[in-house]
Order: C-alpha cells, then structure tokens, then sequence
C-alpha cells in the first residue's frame, strides 16, 4: 500500500518588497515566497534571493586585505568602487554604508553623504540600501537629511532598532522609501519592532528584518533557528513576521579571525558558506563583500531555484 | 573598643556605635531606615548620607558626584565610622513611610466573606469561664483535674496540655478568685493546651491578630474572637527593606554578615510589634487580651521571623528548612502580645510558595472547588496557583514589587492619599480618585494599572512602553534620566508635589505584567488547558478596594477572557489568616492544602523565557491573544 505524503500549505506568503526602480533604472524584487527554501514543492517562490554589495563611503583601510585587493584602486573612492561592482562584478544592488559621517571615520557631513549617495545612483542606476554610521544621534541627525535627497527612489533605509527607529521611521515614510527593522537574535522582540514602526502609519509591507546576522562558527544556528521561528510564524498567518529577511553576511564574516587572516580563499570561502547557510534558513537579501564570494553565492542560488515555482 | 557617638539629623537621634561600624549599621541602630535595595553592598547608591561633622572612612563610590561628595556626602553602607560623628539624613535616602503604619480599611470582598462563614466557628484561642466547686475531704481532686472536668463538660473529647509555669501559682489565682476563674485554651493538633488561667471571668475580652507578612509589605489585623470582627487594620513596609529589597539580597544578607540573621529577625519584629502597639491602643484593647497571632507570609519571611537559617533558600535545589512551622509561644518569638500567647502560621508549599499562598487558597476554596479555578496573587513575588479540588499546580514569577507601589518614582502603598483610579482624556486632561478622597500623594498598584491603559489609549505611550516625545503637552517633560509624564502638578487638587510616571516606572510595571501574565500560561501549557477551561479567576494582591479588571487585561496583565469570569479578593493571605484565627477546621486545611499542590520551577521551564519576552509588550507581542484589546 502507498502512502500520501502531505504536502504542507501555508496559508499566508512572505510580503513581496520592490526596493530601487524610481525612475532609475531596474526595481529589485524580493520575498513574496510561501514555502521554506529548498521545499519548492510545497508553495510558490517567486523571486530568488539576491545578493547586494556592499560599499562604503570611505576608504576602508580598515577591512580584511582580501576584501580591498579585490576592488583595488576603485576603492578609494566610493562612486568608483559602485561602478566597478555594478560594472565589473554585474552587482545589481548596493549597499552603501555611509560609515563615514562618524566622528571616528572623518565626521562627514550629512549633506556630503547626501551627494555621494545621489552620485553612486547617478553612476550605477542601481537600487541602493542606505545605511547610516551606527550612531543613533548621527544617525538621527543625518539620515533624514540622506533620505531627502534620495526621495522617490525607492531606497532601503537602515537600520531602525527598537530604540531608535522613529525618526528613520518618519524619514523614510516621507521620502516614499522602504525600512530595515532590527532585533537582537530574538522573535519577539523583531516582532515588537515591526509592530512599532507600523503602528507609526508605515506600511508592514515596505519593512525588511534584520534578525542579527552571525558568521559560520559564531553561533550561526542562534539566527539560523530565529529565522526559522519567524518563517514558519509568518506562514501560519502571522503579519508581523511576514517581512522578508536581510543579512548583512559581509559585515560579520570579515571580521572573523578566520577571514581576516586569510592570504588566499579561506576568508572567501568562509563568507560563501555562511551566505549559503543564511539562504537556507530564509534569507531573501544577502549583502556581502568579497564579489568572488558574491559571484559564487548567485550561482548557488541559481542551481537551487531550478526547481521553484514563479 | 572604642564607642562612637552618632547624631542623625533631623530625626535627632543619637547612638553609640563601636568603632569601625558602617554607618547603615548605625542608622538601623537608631531606628532610621535607609533605603537600600542591594543591601548595603555599595551597589544601588541609595543609602546616602551628609557627615556634617567628624570622619568617616569611606571607599571611593562613582555613584556620588564630586560636588556631592565635596558636601561630605557618603553611601552609609561604604562609610566606616571613625569618630564622633553629626551626619544628615536626606529626604530620599529614607525609606518612604517606613517609620509609621498606616491606618488601611480591610477589602474583604465577594467569595472571601462567603467562604469565612461557611468555616464552623471554633477559635484558635477560646476562653472558658469556669465556677469550680470547693474542695471537700469526699472531693480531694487536685486543682488541675477539677478544671479539667469542668472542661470536658464543655468540650466533648478533651485532652488537655498545660505549662509547668501555669501551674505554679494556680492552687493561689483559683483561691484568690473565689473559685472562679477563666482558662484559656489554644488549639493544638488534635488536643488543647492551656496557654493560661485568668482570675474571674474574662472571656468577654478575647483578642488575636492576623498578618499576612510580605516582602515588600506587612498588613496586620486586630480581630475580636468573640464577635468575628475586625477591629483594625495596619499596612506599614517592611523595614527589612534596608537589608535589600527582595528575598535573596536578604537571604546573602542574613548569612554573610555578623548577626545577619538577627537583624532582619528583630527588624520584621518590630514591624510586628509597632502594628500590635499601634491597634492595641487605638482600639483600647489590653494587650494581655491577645493571646494569638497567626501568619502568613512567604518562606523567607516565616524563615526570618522564626530566626530559622533561609541560606538554602537560595541554593540549588531551593529547599526551605520546613514547610510546616509549628506553632511557638508569644514570648519566645518576643511578640509583644500576652506572653502566654501563641503565635501560628501557615504552612507553605515550597520555597518560592509560600504560605501566603496557601492562606489564599484557603480563602478561596479553590482547594474545595469542582470547577478549575485560577489565583493569581500580585506581590513582590507574583504567585499563580491553577487547579480544583483533585489536583493544584503552582508557580511563582518574580514580579517585583511595582503593583505594590514599591521601587517607583511616585509610587506608594494602597492607603490614604494614594490614586487608585485614573482617566485621562482626548486632551490630556488627567482625573484622578484617590482613596479617602484626600489629596494625592502618589500612585498605588491600581493607578498605575489606569494609567498605562489610559496612556496606551491616548497614545501617550508606544507599545514597548516608551513615552512618545512627538506628543506634545505640558504634561510630557524630559528628565536627566529620560522621559516623565504628569498625572498631577504640584498644587492641583492639593498635591504637595509633582506626581509623574517615568519611563523607568513603565519599564519596572510592563516587566511585573509580564512576567505575572508569563506565568499563568506556563502553567496552563504545562498542565495542556487553555484559559478558557478555567472557570473562575481570583486576583489577590494589595490593590486596596479598587482594581479595574478591564484596564489590566488591556495592558496584558490578565488574559483576555469573560470579564465575570474575574472576581477580586484583595488581601486573600490576610484573610486566610484570619479565617485560620477564627477556625481550627480552616487552619487544618491549609495543612491539607500545601501538600496537595505540585509547585512548578519556571526558571527550568524552557518556553517561560520566550513567552516572558514576548509578554514585555503593551498587551503583547501576540496581539492575537487579546482580541478584545484595540490600539
């Protein structure tokens, strides 16, 4: 006798987010998915995850020698280092960290961000993840000011913490721009975030989560198992888990003593399989920083969504 | 060694202290109490002190400023005396009302005075009124035997105990009183001991007292065991409070410092004793008419007040010395009452509940009932008891003593003055009640519950409970240390100073809900009911006569259910106590009781954290399970 195996149905998909698009070249589409990555059989997942680069607006002396290598003299300068990842390395997303504006970082004023941030667009016509210097008073001071001249576009803004998000809250919903909401590796509290960053009349539709990205080897299963969590809550009808996912896998891997240290692949190595760790446990959007790493990663994905559903 | 004498102002009080005692020693010596929460180790700041005049040596604290500590401004616990010494005692650093008890009215309601005359009367100290007959050459029975006969004449089944020392002068208070005379009996397992025979007749002055002895609070009851009534109630905190705020900075201090254990002892005593003073004057009651106390109160406060080490408390795997105390006499627990009293007490569960706890089920029958029923007694510890009369399972949450007005910045105690009810409109215009429709003077457990209800409505504050500053009115300020909304400006209806809620109080209250909610779907989950099998929800705690059942579930205290499924009980631990006094049936069931609930360690439970979590929201992070509730 044959057994049926149930399928399982989720009764509500991920929110579908379009970030770039305003009159500038083409929109990124992510999320929209009702089923877990890899389980393409049981629901729809119409856009693959994408991979952004990441940039900064300034000359990062101090990121792993393997990153910097890569990008060479582009690196200087920051409209140069966006061209050659869109043109070089055919990245079809940014992310610009505008690490610059902190006092530590040379305390860039906001309307010089502003330009630079209004240049990279100019240049590469890509759609662009803005994120301000990580200090909440700068940041409150700046953002608005970056997402002013950015208006219309279409940005992702980041990142609004659940101690600091009315004021990038209040920006982006003026400025018609989307949201990264942020949470400390925990469920509820990523979902009091989302809840108040709606309740402020933006729509839960334009947030994307940042649940805390970890790299291989640093308690990745802490994130792998929240996203997990938030995925399988989101499915069984729960709104304000329904937001599709960023990482900031970049960030956290070349930082490690592992990729730091790396002379030839073991920090592009290491960045790769935590991307692809991420992916498995829901990732929509990944940033990274090596664009070998990156390159690899697209093509992972491109094997994996052969068999999904649009 | 060297004695120091110490002058405290403006108590003027002066005491003489060896040398190298810390000044919080000193203090507590001359009857000032100190607000210390962390017990005096230095960590909380609170516990300042001005030296006037003579030297202290103090170790360097950066919780005191450089102009302060130029004032000679030092943190008693760190300061050792070294000389004579004048010192001033600010406004803050004293533990607010800890001096005086406060007059409160008792709040007995609904189930509570249903179930206190379903228990058949029979006191825990009774008196006889005895006319014995002469000795003759036929009758030669000793003087005890002829007591006890006349006795069992009156209470069938008799076996009595007495104490060598009532018998020493008993031939001469018999003879003396012509024969005529007053036993009083206490009950006792099973048998009655003489506790004491009074010349006369006597029986229409028989006295006792009933105390519920919390951490943060200690309500005491005068009770008139003739007629059932009460005489007058007594709410002071307890001055343990200067040794830490919660049990197990108590606990650390009882074991770790030189007579620890007899400092927090004489400390509850007193607490005790000021409030018997106090009622026994004011209800023109002859302290030799009080013959009984009965307490309740958690392990570690039965374990301090019996001066009975509580060290293992606190350690892994939490065992108390005893669950059931036995009951000792008035004057070797020092109680100021007849010293031929005696003094019992409720047998509680397990360490973290208590027999406060077991006097709340003993008020509410919820050991009795059919239906399954819920208590949930909000203090400093929030315990939550589930079950009926086949099985009960309990648990307690750490709640802290917010709901009791304890560690806020306008926080205060369910007395007179305090707001208990508060509505705020469209505009912010805030009405408050207080009780006794005085003026205010802060916000009790009940207020508070309003106005984080009323503050969420207006959108005063966010979910997470922070206080939207985009909101504008004179009533929302900043402070140095964040956030403050004014429910009353200094002068408005009578109030001496501003009374504000500050963020850091939204915080303190939104953990306390949280985890008192937490804990009552840990237990439904452990046991696999849902909230709506529970037939009946009792809330304790001491909210005064006033707690708005619909306002606490919209902040997420109480699960969103039929609101006539909510009854109120006030001070349930008190009148468990109380009905324990008036009957020796309901004092053999709480005996009954405490070995038939399963006590449930929430801290090994693996989901309580996670649902802690999400309980730290305004009405939760699940928004779905209070449907009722709209933001």
């Amino acid at each position: 006798m044959s057994i049926e195996l149930i399928k399982e149905k989720c009764s509500a998909p991920i929110n579908m987010v379009e970030i770039g698009g305003g009159g500038v070249g083409a929109a990124v589409r992510i999320g929209g998915q009702s089923c877990l990555p890899l389980l393409f059989e049981e629901g729809d997942c119409p856009n693959p995850p994408v991979v952004a680069l990441e940039i900064a607006d300034y000359q990062p002396d101090d990121w792993a020698e393997s990153v910097r290598q890569a990008y060479g003299e582009a690196i200087k300068d920051p409209v140069a280092w966006a061209k050659a990842c869109v043109g070089r390395f055919g990245a079809k997303i940014l992310c610009v960290r505008l690490q610059g504006m902190h006092p530590d970082y040379g305390g860039r004023p906001a309307d010089e961000a502003a330009e630079i941030v209004k240049a990279i667009l100019a240049v590469t016509k890509v759609p662009l993840i803005v994120l301000g210097c990580g200090d909440d008073e700068i940041d409150n001071d700046s953002m608005p000011k970056v997402s002013q001249a950015l208006k219309g576009h279409n940005c992702l803004l980041g990142t609004a913490t659940q101690s600091n998000y009315k004021t990038l809250t209040a920006t982006a919903l003026a400025d018609g721009h989307s949201l990264i909401a942020e949470s400390p590796i925990d469920i509820n509290i990523a979902k009091q975030v989302n809840i108040l960053i709606s309740d402020m009349g933006f729509d839960p539709k334009r947030i994307i989560m940042h649940p805390t990205t970890t790299s291989l080897g640093y308690g990745m299963e802490y994130v792998y198992s929240i996203m997990e969590r938030g995925r399988l809550a989101a499915f069984i009808g729960d709104r304000m888990l329904a937001m599709p996912f960023v990482l900031f896998v970049g960030q956290e891997v070349w930082k490690t003593k592992e990729a730091k240290e790396s002379v030839k692949t073991q920090g592009i190595n290491w960045e790769i399989a935590t991307a692809v760790s991420l992916v498995q446990a829901g990732a929509d959007l990944l940033v990274m920083r090596h664009p070998d790493a990156a390159k690899a990663v697209e093509r992972y994905i491109g094997i994996i969504m052969k068999g999904a559903k649009t | 060694m060297r004695q120091f004498a110490i002058k405290f102002q403006p108590q003027d009080k002066k005491v003489s202290v060896p040398q190298g005692t810390d000044l919080l020693t000193a203090a507590t010596k001359a009857g000032i109490i100190l607000t210390a929460p962390c017990g005096g180790e230095g960590l909380c700041g609170k516990c300042r002190l001005i030296v006037k005049k003579g030297t202290v040596k103090s170790e360097y604290s950066n919780l005191i400023s450089d102009a302060d500590r130029k004032k000679g401004m030092v943190l008693a616990c760190q300061a050792i005396v070294e000389s004579d010494l004048e010192v001033n005692v600010p406004k803050e650093s004293v533990e607010a009302h800890a001096h005086a008890s406060h007059e409160a009215e008792d709040f007995t309601k609904g189930i509570v005075l249903e179930r206190e005359s379903a228990f058949i009367f029979s006191p825990f100290v009774r008196k006889i009124f005895i006319e014995l007959e002469r000795p003759t050459t036929d009758d030669n029975s000793s003087d005890l035997e002829r007591i006890e006969k006349h006795l069992r004449a009156k209470i069938g089944g008799l076996h009595l105990s007495t104490r060598l020392a009532n018998l020493k002068h008993l031939s001469e208070v018999i003879r003396d009183s012509d024969f005529k005379i007053t036993a009083v009996l206490s009950y006792k397992d099973g048998f009655f001991e003489m506790l004491s025979v009074e010349p006369g007749d006597t029986t229409a002055s028989n006295y006792a007292f009933a105390f519920d002895i919390g951490t943060t609070t200690v309500v005491g009851q005068l009770i008139d065991m003739n007629t059932k009534s009460i005489l007058g109630t007594r709410i002071a905190f307890n001055k343990q409070a200067s040794y830490g705020s919660d049990v197990i900075t108590r606990i650390i201090y009882a074991s770790q410092h030189e007579d620890g254990l007899g400092r927090l002892n004489s400390a509850i005593l007193d607490n005790i004793n000021e409030i018997v003073e106090d009622l026994v004057a004011s209800c023109r009651v002859s302290m030799a008419d009080v013959y009984a106390v009965v307490c309740a109160g958690n392990m570690t406060m039965m374990h301090l007040l019996l001066k009975i080490d509580p060290s293992n408390i606190r350690k892994a795997p939490y065992v108390p010395t005893v669950n059931a105390f036995p009951p000792v006499s008035a004057s070797e627990l020092s109680l100021e009452i007849n010293p031929k009293g005696v003094a019992a007490f409720i047998p509680g569960v397990s360490t973290y509940l208590g027999g406060d706890i077991v006097a709340g089920l003993l008020a509410c029958g919820i050991a009795e009932s059919e239906e399954t029923c819920l208590l949930v007694d909000i203090g400093t510890n929030g315990e939550v008891v589930l079950g009926n009369k086949d099985w009960m399972i309990g648990a307690a949450a750490s709640a802290g003593p917010a709901f009791e007005g304890s560690g806020l910045s306008c926080g205060m105690k369910a007395v007179q003055g305090a707001i208990q009810k508060v509505a705020i409109d469209e505009d912010f215009n805030v009405q408050t009640w207080t009780i006794g429709e005085l003026s205010p003077k802060g916000i009790c457990g009940s207020g508070y519950i309003d106005i984080l209800c009323q503050m969420l409505k207006r959108g005063i504050i966010t979910k997470d409970g922070k206080i939207d500053r985009l909101k504008l009115s004179k009533r929302i300020r900043k402070t140095d240390t964040g956030y403050e909304f004014v429910v009353v400006f200094k002068g408005e209806s009578g109030a001496e100073k501003d009374i504000a809620v500050h963020e850091d109080d939204i915080e303190n209250l939104k953990r306390s809900k949280g985890a008192i909610y937490s804990a009552i779907i840990a237990l439904l989950n452990k046991v696999g009911k849902s909230i709506d099998e529970v037939k009946r929800i009792y809330i304790a705690g001491g909210f005064g006569n006033y707690l708005n059942i619909e306002n606490s579930i919209y902040i997420g205290l109480l699960p969103d259910i039929a609101r006539s499924v909510y009854e109120f009980v006030g001070n349930s631990s008190l009148a468990g106590a109380r009905m324990a006094l008036l009957s020796h049936e309901a004092y053999e069931m709480t005996m009954r009781i405490y070995k038939n609930i399963t006590y449930l360690d929430l801290s090994a439970e693996p989901n309580y954290m996670d649902e802690y979590i999400a309980s730290l929201f305004f009405p939760h992070t699940d928004l779905g399970r209070f449907p009722s509730v709209r933001l």
